[in-house]
């Protein structure tokens, strides 16, 4: 009788152990925050618990880091061994590759073709992918884009350009008239590589962008040569607001809002807040190309993507997939349209449309959408770490005229040589 | 206590002192002889991370940097300092302490907060300093102070020196109310106006405090980060980059621990070097 009174309990325990042994629990970090004007982490929230069918009696553990700071985290993660089993982190490409280079990350090729995630295009996939395999489902894309102010340019007669020529006469009138034609801040160092890579993708071309990125062509070719130029010219031309390397990227975007200056070249991750912050009719437009044989385009990347730990269990990893598949599906992607002030990789015009986005969000994506083939690299996330580190500054001399467009690309052709024998290379 | 006994009480510190202290250095210097990639350590290579420090551009410019820093520190904070302790010995206590207390406020204000606020005096699209100077009709002088090459590191050490200033008042204060009143009073009676006291009673009797001083500023130029970092980053260009700095960036943002791990020794061997002048020094 003593024996039967100490069983039951004892049985109780080591059965309550056994299943939490067996249950499949998600870690995952994410960037999107629970609070502020354009959170995305209630939807986040709201789409763990519409997916959870989907993972099959397994668990999400989520933890929300900063954007801002994710980035580091996660190489400190790396280091340590401690990656989540779920990362929604940035960038792809170049970084990416190298955590699948040390073997952090599990390959996804077996996912992609059981889910037939379609709505990754090969430009994205490739992004995603290191050594022919696949380590990243991009989900959320960024587009570069002229955001102006359409009031402006009406009282002073001004319409938005169609041809490169245009648009440098629209930025003299705008300087005539004592309006800035761009609001540019470059203090946080980031901002000039976004609107380099514009000018670079529509001088360059996407093609001669790829035999420098993946093949032997010099970053000082004379048509990269002459992107960088066109770059110092706008800050020399006074494109830009007075000690623009002083002026923050929050700041240059006010500036644009408060009606001071006229245009802002910026992506469409700062969409919401721009059309939450306008007091005024704004609209958006690609800028033409700026070489006569360059087609028209844009730069675009995705804005994160989701990667799986290479550490964790094959349980834990074919749960995880299951939930992003359900992450990506047209419900979820709906809901990110309408709840998550975001757009997902695959969404057209007509869903946007069909999903009630604000009429800037489908001016900007159906203009950038329409030019698949010749869209090009941003190369904030394309570069290694490495080669970024050099960039950021020598952007900064180059716009504030303290280095020649040939120095600045010899820098980064040294910065360039010294990842590629260190093998820090992406290629897809 | 016997003499057996002894160590046995330093032990619990002693222990503390290794795990947070010697062994962490340690690890440092041992990430400083591998390859890394990605934050994961590969292969031993020996001294190749202190090799690449010669054609380091970027190294030998923050530690120029961090030169010039050390010597504007000694030249501005160190002599305002001093002549307001000087000027202030000779008021009266409540006036004493309340100067001491506006000229020390500064230095309670946190580097990050008074890099925020500087950025927003030098800010060019709403700067307190660009709009004083058209006020006055010096708008021409107006710039963009913090965006500029030449004039982005002047700028951060004018901050540094306000941070820094009101510390070596008080300091400076507290030695010269330490000095024999006697001395001055002999040297009134002979007929020594101030300037005179000044030069060759005050400064040459302050000579270990100003070598204090001095060295702890030192050191402190070559440590400080987050008044750069808040403000520019490094930048423009690579204008405001210190070692610190170049630390972070090498560590965090490229993730090469290895190299980082080699400036780190680098930056220690400095400091370490100038504590021990400076210990050698105010012993003597």
């Amino acid at each position: 009788m003593k024996r039967s009174i100490w069983t039951a309990p004892l049985a109780l325990v080591f059965a309550t152990q056994a299943i939490a042994q067996d249950a499949v629990v998600v870690t995952q970090w994410d960037q999107f925050a629970q609070s502020g004007i354009s959170a995305a982490g209630p939807a986040m929230d709201e789409l763990i618990a519409s997916c959870q069918p989907a993972l099959n009696g397994a668990s999400v553990l989520r933890t929300v880091a900063p954007s801002i700071g994710i980035r580091d985290s996660y190489r400190l993660a790396v280091s340590a061994g401690k990656t989540p089993d779920l990362a929604y982190t940035w960038p792809a490409a170049s970084v990416l590759a190298g955590y699948a280079r040390v073997g952090a990350l599990a390959p996804l090729d077996e996912y992609y073709a059981k889910y037939g995630w379609d709505q990754v295009n090969p430009f994205y996939k490739g992004r995603n992918s290191y050594d022919g395999k696949a380590y990243g489902l991009p989900m959320e894309q960024d587009l570069m884009g002229v955001y102006y102010n359409k009031e402006l340019f009406k009282e002073n007669g001004l319409s938005v350009p169609k041809t490169y020529a245009e648009f440098q006469a629209l930025a003299e009138t705008l300087k005539g008239k004592d309006i800035i034609p761009i609001a540019f801040g470059n203090r946080d160092r980031w901002p000039a590589t976004n609107t380099f890579s514009l000018i670079l993708g529509l001088t360059a071309g996407r093609a001669l962008e790829e035999k420098v990125l993946f093949g032997d062509e010099p970053w000082t070719n004379p048509t990269f040569v002459q992107a960088a130029q066109t770059f110092q010219d706008w800050a020399k031309a006074d494109y830009f607001p007075r000690g623009f390397n002083g002026v923050g990227y929050d700041e240059a975007n006010a500036l644009f809002l408060s009606g001071k200056a006229a245009m802002t070249v910026t992506g469409t991750w700062v969409l919401q807040d721009m059309i939450r912050g306008a007091d005024f009719d704004m609209g958006v437009f690609m800028l033409p190309p700026i070489s006569a044989d360059v087609p028209p385009g844009t730069m675009w990347g995705e804005g994160s993507q989701w990667q799986l730990s290479a550490t964790s269990t094959p349980a834990v990893r074919n749960a995880a997939a299951a939930y992003l598949n359900c992450l990506v599906s047209p419900e979820s992607r709906q809901i990110w349209v309408q709840k998550g002030h975001s757009v997902p990789i695959g969404t057209t015009p007509e869903e946007l449309a069909a999903w009630g986005a604000d009429p800037v969000v489908q001016e900007f994506f159906t203009a950038g959408l329409a030019t698949p083939d010749a869209n090009f690299y941003d190369l904030h996330t394309t570069l290694p770490e490495s080669v970024t580190q050099v960039l950021y500054p020598e952007l900064q001399r180059l716009a504030g005229g303290d280095a020649s467009p040939e120095d600045f690309l010899a820098s980064l052709q040294a910065a360039w040589a010294a990842a590629d024998a260190n093998g820090e290379r992406w290629r897809p | 206590m016997s003499a057996r006994t002894a160590p046995l009480f330093i032990l619990p510190a002693f222990l503390l002192y290794a795990a947070f202290v010697v062994i962490p250095i340690l690890q440092v210097v041992g990430y400083s002889f591998f390859a890394w990639d990605n934050g994961i350590a590969q292969d031993f290579i020996g001294f190749a991370n202190y090799a690449r420090l010669g054609s380091d551009q970027i190294f030998w410019a923050a530690l120029w940097h961090n030169a010039i820093w050390v010597v504007l520190t000694l030249a501005f904070p160190l002599l305002a300092g001093l002549l307001l302790a000087s000027i202030l010995a000779e008021r009266g206590p409540r006036t004493v302490q309340i100067m001491s207390a506006i000229y020390f406020i500064p230095r309670t204000i946190p580097l990050v907060v008074a890099g925020i606020i500087w950025g927003w005096i030098y800010n060019p699209l709403f700067g307190l300093l660009n709009y004083g100077l058209d006020l006055v009709g010096l708008g021409n002088l107006a710039g963009a102070w913090l965006a500029e090459e030449g004039t982005a590191l002047l700028s951060l050490n004018v901050v540094g020196a306000w941070t820094f200033f009101g510390f070596c008042v008080v300091i400076y204060l507290g030695a010269i109310q330490s000095i024999d009143p006697s001395l001055y009073e002999a040297a009134e009676i002979d007929g020594a106006k101030w300037w005179r006291k000044f030069c060759d009673l005050t400064v040459p009797l302050l000579k270990n405090t100003t070598f204090f001083l001095g060295l702890y500023a030192a050191i402190e130029a070559m440590r400080f980060f987050d008044l750069i970092w808040v403000t520019t980053q490094g930048g423009p260009g690579y204008a405001t980059e210190v070692l610190t700095t170049h630390v972070y960036k090498t560590f965090f943002l490229v993730g090469d621990f290895g190299y980082a791990a080699a400036l780190s020794v680098v930056l220690l061997v400095i400091v370490l070097g100038l504590s021990a002048i400076s210990f050698r020094l105010t012993r003597a």
